[in-house]
This record gives C-alpha cells, sequence and structure tokens, in this order.
C-alpha cells in the first residue's frame, strides 16, 4: 500500500503537529510534576484546611473527565485577561490533570522516609518547606521515577484532546488533512504511528527503569 | 455566573446525563465481558496467539482513546461498515478498556495459590464450583477495586465519545451553551455532576469492599 500523493504532500503538516505534541507533553509533564508536588505537599501538612485543599484537588482533578477540565480552564482564562491561547489552556488542564496523580504517586512513595530522618531534620532546625524539598522530595522522586515515565505516557494519551480547543497537534492536523484529501484510513494510520513513536520509548524506559528498582 | 443559564438547561443536562449512564453501563459491561474472554485466552493461548494478544493490549496502552475513536469512525465505512455513532462509541471503550480488565482478572487468579487448585481437583468440585465456591470469593475483592477505578476511567473517557456526536452529556452540554452562551457555567455544573457520580461509585465500591473482606478481619481478632 503506497502512500496517496496528497498524503506524502501533507507530511510536513503532520510533522509539525507531532512537533506540537511533543512541546505539549514535555510543558504539561513540567506543570504537572509540580502541582503534584504542591498536591502531596499539601495533603502531607498538620493543618486540616491544606489537607483539605489537597485532597480536593486530587479528588476533583480524577473525578471529572479531562475534557470538561479543559474546556472550564479555556473558558476561564478570558476572564482572567490570557483568552486566545489554546496552547495556555492545554498545557494547565492537561497539567493540573496529570498533577493529581502525580500527587497520588509521590504520596505513596512518601512513606519510603522514615521518622528518624524527619526527626534529624527537624533537629537540625530544617523548615517544614525546606524538610520536604532537601530530605524528603529527592528520596520520593527517585523512587516514583518509573511510575512518573509511566504516568506522562498517560498525559501523552490525553493530549489529543487539544484539538477540542483548536490546537494544532498531531491530532488535530491529522483532522485538517483528512478534510482536504478525503483519505482518512492513510492519515489516521500516520497519526497513530506518531502517537506510537513518542509513547513506545516512554513505555520501554518505565519498564527498565522499574527492573532496575526492583534489583536495587 | 449566569445562574439562570444552569437552571434553564438543568432538564437537557439530566437527559445527556442519563444517556452518559446508560452507554457506560453498557460499555463495562461489554469490556467486562471481554475482558475476562481476553484474560481466559491469556491464560491457555499458544505463543502465537499471546504474540497477537500483547500487541493488541501494547497498542492500547500506547494510543489515545480519541486516535482509536476516530479510525474506528472514519476507517470502518471505508470498508464499507457502517456503525452508528453510539455502537462506535460502545465498541471503541470495549477495544480500549477489555485488556486493561483482563490484566486485573488475570493477575487476581494468578494469585491464587496453586494448592487452591489440587485442593479443588482432590475435592472433585466441578468446573462451575471452582469458580463460585473457591475461586471468586477470594479474587473478587481483590478486583473490585482496580475494577472500579476501570469503570471511572470509562465514564470519564465516554466524554470523549460527544466529539464524534454520540449524544451522552457533554454532548447536551454543547447543545446547553449554544442556547444560552454560558459555557463557563455549563462546564462547572457538568464538571460537578461527573465529579458526584464518580465520588459516589468510588464510595459505594469501598462499602462493598469492606463488606467483602469481613471475614479476613474476623480471623485476625
Amino acid at each position: 500500500m503506497g502512500l496517496d500523493q496528497q498524503v506524502i504532500a501533507a507530511l510536513p503538516e503532520l510533522g509539525h503537529g507531532l512537533l506540537m505534541t511533543l512541546v505539549l507533553t514535555v510543558l504539561a509533564s513540567m506543570v504537572s510534576v509540580v502541582m503534584g508536588q504542591l498536591g502531596c505537599f499539601l495533603q502531607l501538612r498538620r493543618a486540616w484546611i491544606w489537607r483539605f485543599i489537597g485532597r480536593l484537588y486530587v479528588s476533583m482533578m480524577r473525578g471529572t473527565p479531562a475534557i470538561v477540565q479543559l474546556f472550564v480552564v479555556f473558558f476561564t482564562l478570558p476572564r482572567l485577561g490570557l483568552g486566545g491561547q489554546p496552547m495556555l489552556a492545554a498545557v494547565v488542564a492537561i497539567g493540573l490533570n496529570s498533577g493529581a496523580y502525580v500527587a497520588e504517586i509521590l504520596r505513596v512513595n512518601r512513606s519510603l522516609v522514615t521518622r528518624g530522618q524527619l526527626e534529624a531534620a527537624r533537629t537540625l532546625g530544617l523548615s517544614r518547606a525546606l524538610t520536604w524539598w532537601y530530605v524528603i522530595n529527592p528520596q520520593v522522586m527517585r523512587a516514583s521515577l518509573p511510575m512518573l515515565v509511566n504516568e506522562f505516557t498517560i498525559l501523552l494519551k490525553t493530549t489529543p484532546l487539544a484539538s477540542v480547543v483548536a490546537l494544532t497537534e498531531l491530532t488535530y492536523a491529522g483532522q485538517i488533512v483528512i478534510a482536504r484529501t478525503y483519505d482518512a484510513t492513510q492519515v489516521l494510520l500516520l497519526v497513530a504511528a506518531g502517537y506510537l513513536l513518542i509513547a513506545l520509548p516512554l513505555i520501554s524506559a518505565a519498564r527498565r527503569l522499574e527492573a532496575k528498582r526492583r534489583l536495587a | 455566573m449566569d445562574w439562570q443559564a444552569i437552571a434553564t438547561s438543568l432538564p437537557s443536562l439530566g437527559d445527556g446525563l442519563i444517556a452518559t449512564l446508560q452507554l457506560c453501563a453498557v460499555a463495562a459491561l461489554c469490556s467486562l465481558l471481554w475482558g475476562g474472554l481476553m484474560a481466559w485466552m491469556l491464560m491457555r493461548a499458544s505463543p502465537f496467539w499471546l504474540k497477537i494478544l500483547n500487541l493488541y493490549s501494547g497498542l492500547t496502552l500506547a494510543l489515545p482513546l480519541l486516535v482509536v475513536i476516530y479510525l474506528l469512525y472514519f476507517v470502518l465505512p471505508e470498508y464499507d461498515i457502517t456503525l452508528s455513532s453510539p455502537v462506535v462509541g460502545v465498541l471503541a471503550l470495549t477495544l480500549y478498556y477489555a485488556p486493561y480488565i483482563a490484566q486485573v482478572i488475570r493477575a487476581a487468579i494468578a494469585a491464587l495459590p496453586q494448592g487452591q487448585w489440587e485442593a479443588c481437583r482432590v475435592l472433585g468440585l466441578s468446573r462451575s464450583e471452582q469458580l463460585r465456591d473457591v475461586v471468586l470469593p477470594q479474587t473478587l475483592p481483590q478486583m473490585l477495586s482496580p475494577l472500579v477505578g476501570l469503570t471511572i476511567g470509562l465514564i470519564k473517557d465516554s466524554a470523549l465519545l460527544s466529539i464524534v456526536s454520540v449524544q451522552e452529556f457533554m454532548y447536551a452540554a454543547k447543545q446547553a451553551i449554544s442556547d444560552t452562551y454560558a459555557p463557563l457555567e455549563i462546564y462547572l455544573t457538568v464538571a460537578l455532576c461527573y465529579w458526584l457520580l464518580n465520588s459516589l461509585i468510588d464510595w459505594l465500591a469501598r462499602c462493598l469492599e469492606s463488606r467483602m473482606t469481613r471475614y479476613r478481619r474476623g480471623l485476625q481478632h
């Protein structure tokens, strides 16, 4: 099965879409890790109000569809004077969504840090934020790495949602090409191949990291 | 906040929510059946079929659901298979979630000690008796929590089907927005409904799980 002439002509367009998907994945992953750390840190605070805010964030993000979250962010941004930026909306929405899952991953691995370490940190006069940053976070992040890479694969799979706010990432680029060439099969298979191109290295990296962690 | 817009669109949103519930019930049932069948095949398939099944599971791990939906929605008609959009929706969700369900079921059954099967054989239990009296009572509590997690995932992902105009909750929301021009208010209402629904399911599952594992607590004390 050779590629249709029109589809070949559209390859640069799809390549640009792939690049945008990659940029969106990387930026959203960064937001996700920051929000995950914040969410986890809040849940470990002693005052109930912080814990409540942390739990509420995680519960709301995990209990609602990502597409609804994207629309809520997309229609909230204009009220903050940041309208008409689909990339910003997608990065914020997908990052916030994934951040809740990252917070849960970190929280599970939090038990690795023993009580004695926390007491030592307090004895040394570290504040709670500094204890988090210098004592808890490095250990928890290292232990969570395989699960985090896995989470980024899942994040990648939510990025096509950005096509509903007209961000020209891979899926939307594919739709535009289909509208012009009427060749859905070839274009969609190319789009699928594009996602495999990013996802498969991520999946195998997660497996290798997991195997390494089991050995350690 | 435009409360008026929310109030006027509540009835149509309610219809949409019911449609989503029906759609998800059918999709969850189908994916449970197909997932159960897959688990059974995974446990006794030849290496060749195992490879095929693993390839299929790998694809669902790597491909976004939206791409799967588009593939079914646009590619099948090119081969003269025209399905209505709700059918495509249920098919996409089933194909996407069954491999995950199969893994959960297989892991729970694999966790049973070998001696249990041998004991069943010694006692001369039939296949259905084994399943009903020995396997399910032990594996169900283990499977419940991940299966409920997958069901909640399925409910959330069903919102994507509005993109190929399946008339469910998100679709009703879009209609309500074109009537009222109040997107933020409507979407916040929609988010609240999904959140309440999923929290309710989560809570019910917790109650059920603690009932199912009562026998373990009984052993401990």
